[in-house]
Order: structure tokens, then sequence, then C-alpha cells
């Protein structure tokens, strides 16, 4: 009887779950399971009816190889930079628009449009603001400074950053949400107790925002380490074209190696690795949660 | 929030399982239809229902107009233009959903695509072809013939809809006048030496920007891949193995090619990786006034034709030959000789072959030869190209003399596509200081070396 009874539940949340999960296991699970298969063969897009096995060699060439470990190096330090700034320009303008101020509505949209550009548009217009004689330059040329080769070596992967950091908006509308959720009568009671603005900040809203950022850490890491489309257009014109040095990242080695060069089961393992990188890296950020983040609940997530 | 990971992965994964899937069906194509060319009749339905035949090209090559011509002469056969992703074509081609004819480059990817068992020989229909006869093609259409060693013999995959000899030199005098600057004989061809010296006499600088730019290439006047292998046919220098195993860019001919470019990145002869100029290609500079010179083919005088504010002043253009290596041979080839294939899986073999005769001497070949944006692949069509101004005959006449030695092909291996992108990655540091260029040189050979190990041992 209980039997018959689980076996109805068990049935009934399936039933219920299984559009998500055929989707998922025919365009999710199969395909991430395929491409692991195929990252252990010599696959290169067309000998399909004459793979070889070849064990671990691919993944032996992500690490050995000195430029997939030089891309990763460049992308854990974008990551290790945009990551935190975002995450604080993000804070810092949903504080302001939480604010009650003149024209809200407008402020709120120009700062959320970075996120709602395509990136290629974004790209392009940040590669004239960059450029030579570009609008920065020229800025700088007005204020009698010496102009910087912007997309050059030295400030390549600067001028990257600035691009990336122009999209922290992007998390305004969960950040608002956030601070909308900080009951009024806590800042009441702080103001009672004549706690300064600064104050009210770092004792109430830091420490019921952290879930928030604890949230938009891990999506700022998870996106920053697969960017790869910004660097290629910021110095190239098409996909195939290759980035300046330093802001040859992980993801676009990995997609030249695929695209231009037709090593798919070597792009395929260098997808594993970052899989796995970001996995841990996730799992660590999780696990330093329990330190940082608090919950108004006593549950953990 | 793994999801988002888990999604884009599965998106990357997705495309190569998409290819894979094909690939295992393409595989079993090739057996249960592998056979399928000229000889056999084809499994075209014997109804009334129209075959339709899909093109992959680029927009605007073959017209609507065209198309409708087409399929009014031939009831039996629908055309389906589909513009060509690379990207795409590969997940088609290898879930055998690949278009009937596909836009390919016989100096870039022909022999490429016969390596790769997906293009198919043409050879018996251009045998019984009552408009493509082989008396009438120019030299760059055995760029599509490929015994699998050589390119330029053996069996025909496709033709070339148009092309030019690539590496002339387009001038514009008014920026040749305000550098004080004589235009050279087109006659005689330039050394390498002499181009990159006169370019950089019509380098004008005015309070440390630049006014005007000696020499535009359509990229980037940097290290390019296509003229340094331009320098080495003129020296008569192999940067592949015969068997195409290995190749060698440490040889000192082409450390001296890449110098040259490193050096004229130095002297900001046109847009590079230092200066960021924002111009969206060299074209751009050249049709902008901001460039004296750019290495285009005949090609681009249709650019200069067709522009309203160049129209009015066309005797200040003109083409010179295709610069030589210093001590060199002459050699004017083609970069691209865009054209072509028909694929091998075709389901309508005899069909794909009557688009391709439309496309290769019907009307869109008329129509290309008389708008003067290329050299056409048939000797027939020669007459039909724009000789009205002076500018026309300039040029028409400076393309006879180089048409003397476009004959050859430049060398390309059928597992290292996309050099450019190779070359870029190694050499661009060296521009900043960044790197040593024997050091880039070997890095270069070390990786253009495995990327071909491994393309070659997958279909062995």
């Amino acid at each position: 009887m209980l039997q018959t009874k689980k076996w109805r539940q068990y049935a009934t949340f399936y039933a219920f779950v299984s559009p998500w999960l055929i989707i998922f296991i025919f365009l999710g699970l199969f395909p991430l399971l395929y491409g692991l298969y195929l990252s252990f063969t010599n696959f290169t897009g067309f000998n399909m009816n004459q793979l070889k096995f070849v064990g671990f060699s691919n993944y032996k060439t992500v690490f050995l190889d000195s430029e997939s470990m030089y891309a990763l190096g460049r992308t854990l330090l974008v990551t290790a930079i945009n990551v935190p700034i975002s995450l604080a320009i993000g804070l810092f303008l949903a504080v302001l628009l939480n604010l009650k101020i003149k024209g809200l509505s407008w402020w709120r949209t120009a700062f959320y449009i970075p996120s709602v550009v395509p990136v290629v548009s974004t790209v392009l217009m940040w590669k004239f603001i960059f450029s030579g004689d570009g609008l920065l330059n020229t800025l700088f040329d007005k204020l009698q400074l010496q102009p910087i080769n912007w997309l050059g070596y030295e400030y390549a992967t600067t001028a990257l950053i600035v691009m990336l950091l122009w999209g922290a908006g992007g998390s305004l509308l969960i950040n608002l949400a956030g601070l909308k959720g900080i009951p009024a009568d806590l800042y009441e009671a702080a103001e009672i107790d004549g706690a300064s603005p600064v104050r009210k900040f770092f004792t109430v809203t830091l420490p019921l925002m952290t879930h928030i950022l604890f949230f938009n850490l891990i999506m700022g890491i998870i996106g920053s380490l697969q960017i790869y489309i910004q660097p290629i257009l910021l110095s190239g014109k098409t996909l195939l074209d290759s980035p300046i040095k330093p802001n040859y990242l992980y993801l676009v080695h990995a997609f030249q190696q695929i695209f231009a060069f037709q090593r798919f089961g070597y792009g395929l393992a260098l997808m594993w690795v970052l899989f796995i990188a970001i996995l841990l890296l996730t799992v660590l950020v999780f696990y330093s949660s329990r330190f940082w983040v608090y919950y108004e609940t006593d549950q953990e997530v | 929030m793994k999801k988002r990971i888990l999604t884009s992965l599965a998106a990357i994964i997705a495309t190569c399982v998409l290819i894979t899937g094909c690939g295992a069906s393409s595989g079993n194509g090739n057996v249960n239809q592998g056979g399928k060319t000229a000889e056999e009749p084809t499994t075209a339905p014997k109804t009334n229902e129209p075959v339709t035949i899909r093109v992959a090209l680029s927009k605007g090559e073959v017209s609507d107009d065209e198309v409708k011509e087409f399929e009014t002469n031939n009831p039996g056969i629908k055309i389906t233009l589909e513009e060509i992703d690379q990207q795409k074509l590969a997940a088609q081609l290898a879930t055998n959903d690949a278009p009937d004819l596909i836009r390919a480059q016989g100096a870039v990817d022909l022999t490429s695509y016969v390596v790769k068992g997906l293009a198919m020989d043409l050879t018996p229909f251009m045998q019984t072809s009552q408009v493509l006869k082989e008396d009438d093609f120019l030299s760059p259409v055995n760029l599509y013939r490929f015994d699998g060693k050589v390119q330029g013999q053996g069996p025909i995959y496709g033709m070339p809809k148009d092309w030019s000899p690539d590496f002339t030199i387009f001038y514009n005098k008014t920026l040749f006048d305000a550098a004080g600057v004589k235009v050279p004989d087109s006659k005689e061809p330039l050394t390498w030496n002499e181009l990159m010296e006169l370019a950089k006499k019509l380098t004008l600088t005015e309070d440390g920007k630049v006014k005007q730019y000696g020499l535009a290439l359509l990229g980037k006047t940097q290290a390019d891949f296509p003229s340094i292998m331009l320098e080495m046919a003129s020296k008569g220098v192999n940067v592949f193995s015969e068997d195409m195993k290995t190749a060698d860019f440490t040889k000192p001919e082409v450390k001296e090619a890449v110098s040259m470019w490193v050096d004229a990145v130095k002297k900001n002869l046109g847009k590079n990786d230092v200066n960021q100029d924002p111009a969206a290609w060299g074209g751009d500079l050249f049709m902008n006034n901001k460039a004296a010179m750019i290495m285009a083919g005949y090609w681009f005088s249709g650019m200069i034709r067709g522009d309203e504010k160049m129209k009015t002043h066309l005797d200040d253009f003109g083409m010179l030959a295709a610069p030589i290596a210093e001590n060199g041979e002459r050699v004017s080839p083609t970069g691209a000789a865009t054209g072509f294939i028909i694929n091998k899986n075709t389901e309508h073999p005899e069909q794909a072959w009557k688009v391709f005769e439309y496309i290769m001497a019907g009307t869109p070949a008329k129509n290309r030869a008389t708008g003067g944006w290329g050299v056409p692949a048939l000797k027939s069509l020669l007459p039909l190209m724009p000789q009205v101004t002076d500018f026309d005959k300039r040029v028409y006449n400076q393309l006879q003399e180089e048409l003397k030695y476009s004959n050859g092909f430049l060398e390309s291996n059928p597992f290292l596509l996309n050099g450019q992108t190779l070359l870029d990655k190694y050499v661009t540091p060296v521009y900043f200081g960044k790197a040593d260029l024997d050091e880039a040189l070997k890095e270069l050979t070390k990786n253009a070396n495995l990327i071909i190990q491994e393309n070659m041992n997958a279909i062995q």
C-alpha cells in the first residue's frame, strides 16, 4: 500500500518535471557526454568514420601546451579584477538608484541599457572610444595629456576590463530587488540609534545583501571565465582573428583550436578542463559562503 | 547557477554532436550513395515535381532575377540561395545536409574540401559539357584540380566564378602629389623593398598624427599570409614540404619577408595592430583618400568605378604590377579564385551541374564580366569586361600584362586552414617588441606542424 503511494508520488514528480528533463537529456546531457567522449578521440570534424581513441592525450596537451596555460592565467586575472569591481559598482549603483531622486526611472534605464545592447555593438562602440584617434584620446588631447595606445600591448587588458565593467549595471535588477527586501524598520531602528548613512550601509544594508552578492559573485565568476567574443572583436574583425596576446583568453584559445584549426578533440578537452575549473571555483565559493553570507532564515543553500 | 555554464557548454558541444552525428550518417551515406557521380543515372524523381538545388554563396553573388531566368528556362529545377556561414556549413556537411553547390576558394580551401572527401569530381561532366570547355578556361581554373598531392593536376572539382591577380596595387595620384612623389612606371613591377620605400615616402604625418598612409592592404598593413606566400613564390622558396607533412617558417627567406612587415608596422605605413586605426578595412582608407596605395586585385577597380566621389576624377587612379622579390621571378597569381564545388553527397548531381553551368557560363557569368568586379574564368567572356573610360582601359591593359604571370599558384596546405590566424598570434607580439622574431617563427612552425599532423592523422 505504502509502496504504491510512494511510487505514485515519484511518477507524479517525474511526470511534472519531464518536459524539462527530456529536453535536458537530449539537448544537454547527451551532447555533454558525447563531447566528453569526443575529447578522448582524434576528432577533427570530418573523420567520424575513422575516429581513433587517443586516451588522455588531449588532456595532457591542455596542461603541457604553454598557450592554454597562459590563456588560463590571463582569464583568471581578468576574472579576479573584473568580478569584485563589477560587484562593487553594481551594488553602489543599486544603492544610489534606491534613493528617491528625480528622473529615477531614466537613470535606472540608463544603467541597465549596457546589459541589453548586443555584445558586438558594445565592442564596436568601445573600439571607437579606444582607437588611436578615438574618443578617449581626443579627450586626453583636450586635457593636454599624452595619448595612450589603449588597444596596444600594455593597455589592452585594461581596456577589456573597462569595457566589461561598463556592463556592471547588469546586476541592477536583482540588487534593487534585494535592497527593497530589507525591512524598513531596521533602518528606522538604526536612525533612532543615531547611525550615520555610512554606518547604516555597513551594518544594515551590506549584511542583508550578502546573499545577493553571493549569487552575483558566482554568476560573475562563471560569466567572466567564459568571455571570448569581446577580446576577439576588440582587436579583430572576424571570429577567427587572433586577439592581441594579453587578451588571449582561455575560451578564445578553445574556439580557435576548434573552428580555425579543426582540433575538435583538443578543443573539447579544453572545455572540459574549464568546466571542472569552474566547478571547483564554485564549490570553493559555496564553501566560503558559510563564513560571510547572512541568511535571515537558518537554512543554508 | 551551474545551468548557465551547462547550457553554454552544451550549445558548443551540441554543435559538435550535430557535426559528429552527421559525420556518422555521412559515413554511411558515403557507402550508400558514394558512387553516385556523373556516370550513374540520377535518383531524381521521374515525376514532374521540381528538384530544388541549394546554393551556398555570399549575398549578391547570384541575383533573384538570374534565379528567375534559370527557373523559367529549366522548369524541373528550383534554386534556393543560402548565405554561406562556415561554422553552419561544417555542421551541415557533417549531418549530410549541406547545400548542393558550395562556395569555395581555389587558392585557399579547395584542397581541404578534396582531402575531406566533400567535393564531387566534375571531370565527367566537364568532358561532355556544351558550355564549359577546357580550351576556354583561364589558368586559375586549374586551382580546382587536385590529385591528392599536387594542386593544378588531376580531377577537377569546381571552378572559379571570377578571380583576379590579387596582388596588384591601385594608386591614388592625388595623394602621390600631396607627398611630392611620382607614380612609378606600371610596366615594371616594383620589388618589395621599393614598394616599402615608396610607401614610406607617401606616409605623411601632421602634428604626430597620420594624414595619409602609404600602403593599405585589405586587412592590416602587417605580416599578411598571402603576401608572404607571394614573396616566397617569387623567390622560388617552399614553406611546405612536398608531402605536405611539414611547414617551415623559420627559413631565412620567410624571416626576411616577415621582418619587412614588422618594419612596415614600425614605420606606420598603414592600419596595424599598434596604431589600431578604426577603419573597417584597408579599402575604407583608400576610398576615403587616407591611403595612397592599396594592394588589391583587379576587382577593386569596381569599387573605384562605382564610387560617387572617385568617379569624377578617374584619371587619378590606376593599377600597378604585383611586387616581386629582390632578384625574384615575376609572378602575379590569384590569392582567392572564389567559385563553387558540388557537394559529393548531392542527391541531384545532374541538376546541380545544370545550375553550376548556369552560374559559370550563363547570365550570372556575363553580368559579372560586364560589371568589372573580377576577371572571368572563361576566355570567351574577357571581351565583356569594361573598357569605356580611360581608367577602364588603363586597368584592363595592366591586367593583360599581369595575366601573363598568373599561371602559377600560391602554395597552400590542405591540412592547415587559417594560416593568418596562426601568423597573427605569434607575430603580433613582435610588433610591440614583446617577442623575438626568430622565437615567434619557431613557435609558428611548431604549432603549424602540430595542426597539420593532427589533421592528417585524422583522415588516414
